[in-house]
């Protein structure tokens, strides 16, 4: 399907980046050079529509990513006619475009003093805080921007995008604990996101098999991480994203049964018994192989999987058959 | 399958225009027929349409009614679970209109948003992407 102007361009591929940048010419030909107020005019010449703007800042952002930055320039412009300079979002747009052109550290720093100022001004500008707290991650400042980040949300508590943010940040630096009570304060906040569910199990999952994870610890993660996925598989039928992870987790477990400390006074934290694992392993094993089979098919309803997961799925499934054939020679 | 949908659709108006016109027809016939039988009554006599032109009326709607019901696609899930399989498993081509257009509303995952967190877009680091991606020789497909 082709890129759309209508969502955000973060998750396109590189490709589609480029086309919809190319679009640029087109989309700023088609909305009016100057907004004027006069009612002549606004008779005259095209009437807003409700996407136009939207198109304009998805457009800014695909252009500054593919380097594009006459047509990106040209966006903002737009946007600071038709919305004034103290718009919060066309500040942190603004500031966006400086970011992708400033060419070293000086010029970031400059940059970063500018979203001071302008916070000593007004600090509840959420999108400045956010565009700083971006910028001084780009720049490797991660202490700096874990601390803002914590700040913003002692401040506003509800924004699951900087909870999910916050998560990233201390997966980065290794601090699984601190990123799983993110990731569930972002689960808080969105109970039914699938995909939120399915990323807390795949942390889980990389707690418990981070070197230098306790025993007692190794147990409840790896508990938990059935458990997330499992749920993110109630939530969406089919998730191909969930099954990898149940399939990766239980393939573990299985790997491990004589390991683990067989300790069944934990409550909530002891594992599923080998027949309950044996079986969700069967099942994601299951289902995988369907959704690679039907994906490959290009079946009518079933071609919406992103092919580089499929490809992901196909080759876990494959690393398994061939170990389990070298085990039977 | 929609053509014969909307032939039937059409069928029915063509009843249904039918039908009026008769009815039409008639009242006016019998008007007529009234004011030369009784020149000097002044009071209009009601009579009732012709039995055939309420059977033909009532059943030109059904038929527009099937047509139209014949056209539309398949209901949207409501359960939350099969509405996100749907989702994952095809994608836009599942949220098609009547027209097999892909719906205005459609913004596919909508929790996509909190794993790609367009306010904290780190630009920088993408623009070092795509001019690698440009580098290792990539180009746009079609």
């Amino acid at each position: 399907m082709a890129p759309s102007l209508l969502h955000p361009p973060s998750q396109l591929s590189p490709g589609d980046a480029l086309q919809l940048s190319q679009q640029a010419p087109s989309v700023l030909q088609n909305s009016a050079s100057t907004t004027s107020s006069s009612p002549f005019n606004a008779l005259l010449s095209n009437p807003e529509t409700a996407d136009q703007w939207v198109q304009h800042e998805n457009l800014l952002l695909s252009c500054l990513r593919t380097g594009d930055e006459v047509a990106a320039n040209r966006c903002l412009e737009k946007l600071l006619a038709r919305f004034s300079e103290d718009n919060e979002r066309v500040m942190a747009l603004r500031g966006l475009v400086k970011e992708a052109e400033a060419q070293n550290n000086g010029e970031l720093e400059k940059v970063l003093h500018e979203y001071d100022q302008i916070l000593s001004n007004n600090n509840t500008n959420i999108p400045i805080t956010k565009r700083r707290i971006a910028l001084l991650r780009s720049m490797g400042r991660l202490s700096d921007a874990v601390s803002s980040l914590v700040q913003l949300l002692d401040f506003l508590p509800t924004d699951a995008e900087a909870w999910s943010e916050l998560a990233d940040l201390y997966l980065l630096q290794g601090m699984y604990q601190q990123a799983i009570y993110a990731t569930e304060e972002v689960l808080v906040l969105a109970p039914n996101a699938w995909n939120v569910h399915a990323r807390l199990g795949e942390i889980l999952y990389m707690a418990a098999t981070a070197p230098g994870a306790a025993g007692g610890s190794y147990q409840k993660y790896m508990t938990e991480a059935v458990k997330r996925f499992s749920r993110s598989i109630e939530l969406c039928d089919d998730y191909l994203r969930g099954y990898y992870g149940l399939k990766l987790v239980t393939n573990k477990l299985l790997k491990n049964t004589g390991k683990a400390s067989g300790k069944s006074d934990e409550g909530e934290f002891t594992l599923p018994d080998t027949k309950t694992t044996e079986r969700l392993n069967q099942l994601a094993t299951s289902k995988l192989s369907e959704i690679i089979r039907r994906s490959t098919a290009r079946e009518t309803g079933w071609r919406g999987y992103d092919e580089l997961e499929v490809e992901a799925a196909r080759k876990l499934l494959s690393e398994e058959a061939s170990a389990a054939s070298g085990i039977e020679r | 399958m929609t053509w014969i949908s909307k032939s039937i659709t059409a069928l029915g108006g063509l009843l249904l225009a039918h039908a009026c016109y008769s009815a039409q027809e008639h009242t006016a016939l019998q008007s007529f027929r009234a004011t030369t039988a009784t020149l000097t009554s002044s009071t209009p006599t009601t009579a009732s349409l012709p039995i055939d032109i309420v059977i033909e009326t009532v059943f030109a709607t059904f038929v527009v009614l099937l047509g139209l019901v014949l056209n539309t696609r398949p209901l949207r899930p409501i359960r939350w679970n099969v509405w996100a399989g749907k989702l994952e498993r095809e994608g836009p081509e599942g949220f098609l209109d009547n027209e097999g257009e892909v719906n205005k509303d459609y913004v596919g995952n909508p929790y996509k948003i909190l794993e790609m967190r367009p306010g904290f877009v780190d630009i920088r680091k993408q623009r070092k992407e795509f001019a690698d991606w440009v580098k290792r020789g990539g180009k746009v497909d079609g």
